[in-house]
């Protein structure tokens, strides 16, 4: 997968490249918007990783103009961190994430992997999460191409957390997503289905409860996170 | 502004309030004054005249009943009766002589003082007589009886009594003007000052940190330059405030990049360091660097929280369940390292507030709470209402805060004496700071149990935000 970095600060920029390099994405780096304009001309990324305050024209500019032109690919955003109105304008523009400065690379390689995972889902209807990999057309999930034997209410759990990967679901979404199935659905259940999910998941993905506000599903801590 | 102008200004105008009033009371006791005693002294003239006609009358009543005897001299023939009606008055006495024109006695009050004698045949005056001061006409017909002149005098007690009655009414009439002229300017000047008292209110009740304009428009026109003068002098303050906080900006920027880049380049050293005693003494300097950046941070959130007080940030409804996922799910990954058991408890509320403010002082209460429990410890973040008011809470089970120092440590650069490690001392003043910007109570507690810290941010009760309603309580 090929990001393209735009960054003006030479430290930050080549943490950045190493950091994603490391993390096994393949990264170029470019200084100004013109030179991205021309390295997305020339070349096909997976993503945009794009700082705001850059010399001459600045970030939301360019997400600007690849928005007009119809662009999809995704555009993560640095922004300071008091920016508020920086960060409700790159969204509104069309970036699709932002990450505030001063970051921790294992956090930018997460936002990465979801914001690529998430375009990957809308063009060929594919999740993945390292070994794991959901087939939403067929409704078919396997761990290293071994079908997963999943219940629909599995399932539907297990597809509500995929689209957020790296993101707390309440219980109350995946109550919602599953409601379809059975009317009565408590919290408790949920816990019990998750549970379930967890065992048959194994080592492949790590189904994390955050107390009070609902569950999230990693990839495996001993791998980039 | 010279200076001789304002002592001058100062010695001539403690009030323009009481500068109105002299300058139009005084003309006004002056006028009525003098048109009191004009009404007094012309009105003498007419009533003088008229009584004194009626003193002629009985001259020339008098007049008709002198004859003359066989000599050929004068003699008054004039029945008792008449005589006495002739004297009759209900306040005055009435005196009469008639004399020749050489002096010579005829009849009447022998006594009674002449008039001096002129070629006229009428002539009047004042005189002394019996004790009293008398009036006294004298007619000298010019022929028919010839040489003798009549004098006739009264005493001054009608004409005494009508005088003072005259007096008394136009003063009494004049006063009641008096009351009516001193009412109405009394009110005027009190209508006329009411602009400026306005003005006066309107600075009065601004808070000093408010450097907003005046309005001009409802001004009066004579202190509309002191007000536009002043809106200047705001606008020059704001200037400053505005100049301030870009200053702040740009070092927030300049001080934040390199301090990024730092820590990214620090971190993947350390991860790729096989060397373990350079990979710790790569961790170590990570570690300052981002002891440094968070300070970086933290001074400048104070910074701008202070402006933001001065200047009116835009305050809009903040969601705190959206605030707490927010800040719970970016210290999540912190927590795991730390071995804490991060979580919240949340019920819908809303405050007016200014968001990231909320965000750092939240966040600054969790890095807390994670930082002072030790490995195991649970950490949790609540938000809902009491009673009507929102309130962000934090609780964690790690080592609390000793009472004594609870009110301390919300002031800069203050540790409480049971901490290690490289905390700022600024985290709770920036709580606290930010509290107070949003009018919220900031309060410390033990922890449940007693063990640990509960630190609640309590904002006043809030309009609670239906949708279309427009919350004003800020």
């Amino acid at each position: 997968m090929r990001v393209l970095i735009v960054e003006d600060d030479p430290l930050i920029g080549d943490a950045v490249r190493r950091g994603l390099t490391g993390g096994g994405f393949a990264a170029d780096l470019v200084g100004t918007t013109d030179a991205a304009r021309s390295a997305l001309h020339a070349e096909t990324f997976d993503l945009v990783i794009c700082d705001i305050g850059l010399p001459k024209e600045d970030g939301l500019q360019l997400v600007r103009s690849l928005r007009k032109q119809g662009t999809s690919i995704p555009v993560l955003i640095l922004t300071a961190r008091d920016g508020l109105a920086d960060r409700v304008d790159a969204l509104d523009i069309g970036a699709d994430d932002y990450l505030t400065k001063p970051f921790q690379i294992p956090e930018l390689l997460a936002r990465a992997r979801a914001l690529i995972r998430r375009s990957n889902a809308v063009t060929s209807s594919d999740l993945t999460l390292g070994s794991l990999r959901l087939e939403l057309a067929h409704k078919r999930a396997t761990v290293a191409d071994q079908a997963l034997d999943l219940t629909h209410r599995e399932w539907s759990i297990l597809e509500c957390l995929m689209l957020s990967a790296g993101r707390i679901v309440s219980k109350d979404r995946l109550m919602s997503a599953i409601s379809g199935w059975d009317e009565e659905i408590t919290p408790n259940a949920i816990e019990v289905y998750v549970s379930r999910l967890r065992n048959k998941l194994g080592d492949a993905a790590q189904v994390r409860a955050v107390r009070g506000m609902g569950y999230r599903i990693d990839e495996p801590t001993d791998r980039g996170g | 502004m010279n200076p001789r102008t304002e002592a001058v200004d100062e010695e001539t105008a403690p009030s323009i309030r009481g500068r109105l009033l002299v300058l139009l009371l005084l003309p006004a006791i002056a006028i009525l004054t003098l048109g009191t005693l004009t009404d007094y002294l012309t009105s003498g003239a007419p009533f003088r005249d008229a009584y004194d006609q009626a003193l002629l009358d009985s001259a020339l009543a008098i007049a008709d009943h002198v004859r003359r005897d066989a000599d050929g001299n004068p003699l008054l023939v004039l029945p008792p009766e008449a005589l006495s009606l002739l004297r009759k008055d209900k306040y005055d006495s009435i005196y009469f002589k008639v004399t020749t024109r050489d002096g010579r006695y005829v009849a009447g009050d022998r006594d009674l003082p002449d008039l001096a004698r002129h070629s006229a045949t009428t002539s009047r005056g004042n005189a002394h007589y019996r004790d009293e001061p008398i009036r006294l006409v004298s007619y000298t017909p010019k022929n028919g009886s010839g040489s003798v002149t009549i004098t006739v005098g009264e005493t001054l007690r009608k004409r005494d009594r009508v005088r003072a009655t005259i007096l008394s009414t136009s003063l009494a009439v004049d006063l009641g003007e008096f009351g009516v002229i001193l009412a109405m300017i009394l009110l005027g000047v009190r209508i006329a000052m009411n602009p400026l008292h306005e003005v006066e209110a309107q600075i009065e009740k601004r808070s000093p940190k408010d450097l907003s304009a005046l309005s001009v428009t409802t001004v009066p026109v004579e202190i509309r330059s002191v007000v536009q003068t002043l809106n200047r002098l705001f606008a020059t303050v704001r200037a400053t405030s505005e100049a301030q906080r870009r200053f702040i900006e740009s070092a927030a920027h300049q001080l934040r990049t390199p301090l990024t880049g730092i820590c990214a380049q620090l971190e993947l050293m350390s991860n790729e360091e096989r060397d373990s005693a350079l990979r710790q003494r790569l961790l170590a300097v990570l570690d300052g660097a981002r002891h440094l950046t968070r300070t970086t941070q933290q001074l400048l959130t104070l910074a701008r929280s202070e402006e933001a007080a001065h200047l009116h940030w835009e305050r809009v409804a903040v969601d705190l369940p959206r605030l707490v996922e927010e800040v719970v799910t970016e210290r999540l990954a912190s927590a795991d390292i730390a071995g804490i058991d991060l979580g919240a408890q949340i019920e819908p509320a809303t405050v007016q507030g200014v968001e990231w403010l909320l965000a750092e002082a939240l966040g600054n209460l969790v890095n807390n709470a994670i930082a002072y429990t030790p490995r195991g410890g649970i950490v949790t973040v609540d938000c809902g209402q009491k009673d009507g008011m929102p309130y962000l809470r934090v609780t964690d089970t790690g080592v609390g805060i000793p009472p004594a120092e609870r009110a301390r440590v919300m002031e800069r650069f203050f540790r409480a004496s049971n901490t290690l490690g490289t905390g700022s001392g600024l985290g709770l003043a920036i709580v606290h700071e930010v509290a107070q910007l949003h009018r919220a109570r900031m309060s410390i507690d033990e922890g449940p149990g007693g063990k640990g810290v509960s630190i609640e941010i309590l904002f006043p009760t809030s309009v609670s935000v239906a949708p279309g309603a427009s919350a004003t309580n800020a």
